[in-house]
């Protein structure tokens, strides 16, 4: 059989297996024959339950006007009052859209960064410089949004930056990085890629490496060179992972972090780095704002939750392994 | 993309503060101490072991416990300090200080008051104006206007001298649910907090004499530019740098007149001919103080890292005698530079002169706060109130008289040498930090000159103070309370407008927008809901001139 | 084995490509290294570019020195081993059932955990439940509630479902394995790489971990590691946003400055010197084929 069979025998998409008892099987014999797999979950589902459903309570209070000393129950409803307040701020659009611009930036430049970077140190032979590189390129994901912004802040500064001297000495003018507004999302976004590429690759790493090297011998016979292999080999090989990730990272691209956009905020590119987390906290500053934050919070989550599932069921129509 | 970014993702982010308000609780509602057996019974035996004047407070010990913001500079166990060690023998009050960093504070502080989960009392806590507001409506914190009247003599007579005190304790329902943070209002320097300092020894070099108006202030600015005043072969002076712009608008704009009721209202003063309400940052006026900085900004006489610089970049550029201009504390203690000299009140092209830069003396609203779950109210009001007396003071800011200070014949006090010039090594503020806990600010009391040895109070400063006095702020408005339904709208309105003037300030002045966009930007502003806000801010000052 | 001239080319093109990405991310990093080494103040005026400038090992002084830093180190490490061991038996507990396609009710389950990584109470009501389960204020406060990742979870049951064959969980059931033998005897000897991935991932949650700790501790003995760093550099925020001109603050922003870059290599050499013990784990095809054949 070719490369491509087994692979795809490999990835489980040769229709399900397991069928001992035959096509007619009972449910019932289902459920038991797997009892222990049922026991096994059961402690996992047990958190999930106690720890993040029984708590869920507390998404009402984005429709109501929170009173602590009345507790979520006592405090009065007022339906979609916060998210209207929401949606009629004056900057609404701007952060919506500063939001979803740099969560599909990040998307589009950070995604198959890392996938990159696994392929080609797969196929590095001298373990010693792969070692190096896999060190050194996951080493960044280490520091902490404090050090990495402070860096940027030196590396980039209009006077003393590193990069605006080297491109005076190439004979240009120095930019403003970090007060053009123009600048802020490559900023944000590359030195995302920089600081997490090798950290995201390590999945991957450990994905190619669940690869039967036997498809590569075949391969090799057939005459296929490297590159041919990555192509027809290596990235099928991982594409369920990438598809999970994929499905998972766009389920979360409203999810513009807060930390490191307030590190980097200023009044002069605020028009272009205002996201929804820094707004809603400004808010949240005079004190007291809880069902206001919770209803922006809800809206993101909502929004977050149908991208999900709407990629979710597209990778499943298309044949492949999706999240459910 | 890992774990790590993606715990990170959701729980970061919305932040800190934001996260905090991303909750809902009060499982519990409102069942906080409040027995009713015996609570009659109760009261006359707490009554009895209270003193009513004197020390100790009570009879009998009693313990509270107090939620306590915590700076990085202090230490870690208020209890074994000097001072509370001293104070709870005098007081016979045993006081737990649960101790809460500043940087988690506000989310603790949430916490603890929407998850019904707070001690006696809010001591250092930053609780803000908002928060008392609310949770005093719903009962939390407790009304203290008869409890101060009855067992506070030293703020009383304080909220005497100073009205305006009582002005911005009381909430809009009338009552005061907290005790501030005072700076005296005589000490000026620790007013003004941040003067803005000129660098004396360039000035003689370049043979100019300290401005006075505005243009002379841009002259030594377009000089100190153009000389190598610090002798190095390289142009790396810099005229002016800062913090941020803002710390230079609110110097400035008294030159124009504005800023009338000084640092608590920053975009809103009391028009002295009318004595109406007005909105500074779209009055003409403004608008010159702003072509006037980014006349200042074009020529390159204000540092370009100017809007993004920290803290201690700016510290660092200044112990590297790179400054020519500066608003900061006092260069001194935090660049050890001692060349600068204070500027007064610079006049501007119109006459105007006037120190707009004046902080509100009230730093603090909610510095102390007491709970409904504190059982010894009486005591809790007089343990805080001695410190709004002048032996109080004394104990809380310079200690023990032969332990922790010495005093002259002129009865100045200073700190013994063991601290100032500690055997061990230790910073002044370390060995500070084993007797007192006063490092860092927002604690609850009263700050005077006599026993506040800040660097406000050198000598540098209070010269600035001297020359500010004439033109300073005489009426300060302190700050206003608004009720809940108000505050949602300070907070989404207001919030939007103050984002508003900030950035198109910052654009003004760096150039990125012109002027001739002013109208726009003054549509944009009613666009917002302008009137609103102007409504709401009437209200709350009526309020305060009503008290 | 025989290359052609492409494939050299392609090789060179790759150790190229790889080298100059190296030197990207290594520049940074090697500024933390100097940075750590010289006067704050000459870094933080930008003069630190390739070496260091003004010798100074004043950072590495106060974070040694630091007794409660100290502390916080042990105890960070007391969390990650505790929590990692629990998260790695908790997710192969979660992904391995969720990876079998005969079992029944996989998709619910999926959807059911998937959920909560998107809706939930929220701060407060997590907090009151914390508190009622007794957990405030304790070690097990920064082990349990993070118990396991869903994120963690999925990634491992697609390693399950791609790299392991199914003919090999056939043939030991058809042996008469249960389940649970299976798992055991066959499915984790093959998956060392995803293994060591989940130990990483949750070993540097751990050790980064600081928001758990601020919201659920309040004994400074038990504080972690991160806390107490944020303590120190957040301060050049608190500064600016509070308008208080209180000095103490303005002097020990020099210190922060001085402590901050030692302490990014202090506290997470640990971390970097745990990926290479566990890069041996990565390489496992070889095991694939050798059960195959």
């Amino acid at each position: 059989m070719d490369s491509q069979t087994a692979v795809n025998k490999m990835a489980g998409k040769g229709g399900s297996m397991y069928k001992k008892n035959g096509r007619g099987s009972s449910r019932a014999a289902a459920w038991l024959r797997n009892w222990q797999l049922y026991l096994l979950i059961a402690p996992v589902l047990g958190y999930f339950i106690v720890f993040h459903y029984i708590p869920m309570y507390g998404v009402q209070i984005a429709f109501k006007d929170y009173i602590a000393s009345k507790g979520i129950t006592g405090s009065p409803w007022v339906g979609l009052k916060h998210i209207e307040r929401f949606f009629d701020s004056f900057y609404f659009a701007r952060i919506l859209w500063n939001t979803l611009g740099i969560g599909v930036y990040e998307l589009i430049a950070g995604f198959p960064v890392p996938i990159v970077l696994a392929l080609l140190l797969h196929e590095v032979r001298s373990s010693k410089f792969r070692r190096f590189v896999q060190t050194v390129t996951y080493a960044p994901h280490f520091l902490s949004t404090v050090v990495v912004v402070g860096m940027l802040m030196m590396f980039l500064s209009p006077v003393s930056g590193l990069v605006n001297a080297v491109i005076v000495w190439l004979g240009g003018q120095p930019v403003a990085f970090l007060t053009e507004p123009s600048w802020f999302k490559s900023i944000y976004v590359w030195s995302g890629v920089w600081q997490s590429m090798g950290w995201s690759s390590i999945i991957y790493l450990a994905a190619l490496s669940g690869i039967d090297p036997q498809l590569h011998e075949a391969a090799k016979v057939d005459g296929a060179g490297r590159l041919k292999r990555m192509w027809h080999i290596n990235l099928p090989g991982i594409a369920p992972t990438i598809v999970v990730l994929l499905i998972l990272n766009i389920g979360s691209i409203l999810g513009v972090g807060f930390e490191k956009v307030f590190l980097m905020q200023n009044s002069l590119n605020m028009e272009a780095s205002d996201v929804i987390a820094t707004n809603v906290y400004r808010s949240g500053i005079l004190g007291a704002q809880y069902s206001y934050s919770a209803a922006v919070g809800l809206f993101n989550a909502v929004v977050n939750f149908v991208l999900l599932l709407t990629v979710n069921r597209i990778a499943r129509k298309m044949g492949g392994s999706s999240l459910w | 993309m890992g774990k790590q970014k993606r715990l990170r993702k959701m729980r970061g982010k919305w932040g800190p503060l934001t996260l905090s308000l991303v909750m809902a609780a009060g499982l519990l509602s409102g069942c906080s101490g409040s027995a009713s057996e015996g609570e009659a019974e109760n009261k006359t035996d707490k009554l009895a072991n209270l003193n009513e004047t004197g020390m100790p407070i009570v009879k009998e010990p009693i313990e509270l416990t107090f939620f306590t913001g915590k700076s990085p500079t202090n230490g870690s166990k208020f209890e074994d300090t000097l001072i509370w060690k001293t104070y709870s023998q005098m007081s016979n009050i045993q006081v737990k200080f649960n101790l809460v960093p500043f940087e988690t504070l506000t989310e603790k502080r949430n916490l603890a008051l929407a998850g019904d989960d707070y001690p006696d009392v809010f001591y250092s806590a930053r609780v803000g104006s908002a928060e008392l507001a609310r949770y005093g409506q719903q009962g939390v914190f407790i009304p203290l206007n008869d409890l101060i009247d009855k067992y506070a003599p030293n703020f009383k007579k304080l909220m005497e001298k100073y009205p305006d005190i009582r002005k911005g304790l009381t909430m809009p329902d009338g009552n005061i649910y907290s005790l501030p943070s005072f700076y005296d209002p005589d000490l000026l320097s620790m007013l003004i907090g941040t003067p803005l300092w000129i660098n004396q020894d360039w000035l003689k070099k370049l043979g100019m004499e300290e401005p006075q108006t505005t243009e002379e202030f841009y002259k030594y600015l377009q000089a100190v530019k153009a000389t190598d005043l610090n002798g190095n072969g390289k142009h790396d002076e810099i005229p002016y740098s800062a913090g941020g712009v803002t710390s230079l608008i609110d110097h400035m704009k008294g030159a124009w007149g504005l800023g009338t009721s000084g640092l608590g209202h920053k975009l809103v003063d009391v028009d002295p001919g009318t004595g109406k309400l007005r909105f500074i940052k779209t009055m003409p006026q403004y608008k010159e103080v702003l072509q006037f900085i980014s006349k200042l900004y074009k020529e390159g006489l204000i540092d370009p890292e100017i809007f993004t610089i920290e803290g201690s970049a700016l510290n660092a550029k200044g112990q590297a005698g790179l400054l020519g201009s500066t608003v900061v504390p006092n260069p001194e203690t935090v660049m050890g530079r001692k060349e600068f000299t204070g500027l007064g009140a610079l006049k501007g092209p119109h006459g105007d002169q006037l120190y707009a830069h004046v902080k509100v003396p009230m730093v603090h609203v909610g510095a102390f706060a007491i709970t409904n779950k504190d059982t010894y109210p009486e005591a809790t009001i007089r343990w805080m109130d001695y410190f709004y007396s002048d032996e109080g003071a004394k104990l809380y800011f310079m200690g023990k008289e032969g332990e922790t200070y010495t005093s002259d014949a002129s009865g100045n006090l200073k700190y013994v040498d063991e601290i100032t010039n500690n055997p061990d090594g230790l910073t002044q503020d370390q060995a500070l930090a084993k007797y007192f806990t006063w490092l860092g600010g927002s604690y609850p009391g009263f700050v005077t000159e006599k026993y506040f040895k800040g660097s406000e109070t050198l000598p540098n400063s209070m010269a600035a103070a001297e020359k500010a006095k004439p033109y300073a702020v005489k009426n300060i408005l302190y700050n206003f309370n608004y009720t809940p339904e108000e505050t949602e709208v300070m907070s989404s309105i207001g919030k939007d407008i103050e984002d508003y003037t900030a950035e198109m300030e910052a654009k003004f002045i760096n150039g990125s927008a012109s002027f001739d966009q002013w109208d726009g930007y003054v549509n944009n502003l009613k666009k917002m809901g302008l009137d609103q806000y102007m409504s709401v801010y009437q209200a709350a000052y009526d309020r305060y001139q009503a008290e | 084995m025989l290359e052609t001239r492409s494939e050299r080319i392609t090789g060179i093109g790759i150790y190229v490509l790889l080298g100059v990405v190296t030197l990207i991310v290594l520049y940074p990093l090697f500024f933390v290294l100097i940075a750590s080494v010289s006067n704050p103040g000459s870094v933080i005026r930008g003069e630190v570019w390739l070496w260091p400038k003004g010798f100074s090992l004043i950072g590495y002084e106060r974070l040694f020195g630091n007794k409660e830093l100290l502390r916080g180190f042990m105890n960070t490490v007391m969390y990650t081993v505790a929590g990692t061991a629990l998260n790695v038996v908790m997710t192969v507990a979660g992904a391995y059932p969720l990876s079998r396609a005969d079992f029944k009710g996989r998709h619910f389950f999926t959807f059911l955990i998937v959920f909560t990584m998107f809706f939930g109470g929220g701060m407060i009501p997590t907090y009151l439940l914390i508190k009622s389960l007794g957990l405030l204020n304790t070690f097990w406060a920064m082990i349990i509630p993070s118990a396991v990742s869903v994120w963690n979870i999925l990634i491992m049951r697609t390693f399950f479902q791609s790299s392991i064959p199914k003919e090999v969980q056939e043939a030991a059931f058809m042996d008469g394995c249960s389940n649970i033998k299976i798992l055991l005897k066959v499915v984790l000897p093959l998956s060392g790489p995803v293994l060591a991935v989940m130990v990483l991932f949750y070993a540097v949650g751990h050790w980064n971990a600081y928001f758990s700790a601020l919201l659920y501790l309040s004994d400074r003995d038990l504080y972690p590691m991160q806390l107490f760093l944020r303590e120190i550099l957040v301060q050049n925020q608190m500064q600016e946003m509070v308008d208080i001109s209180d000095d103490t603050l303005a002097r020990s922003l020099m210190d922060a400055e001085a402590i901050k870059y030692a302490a990014v290599i202090v506290t997470n050499l640990p971390m970097l010197i745990l990926y290479p013990f566990l890069q041996k784990y990565f390489v496992k095809g070889v095991m694939v084929g050798a059960i195959k054949g």
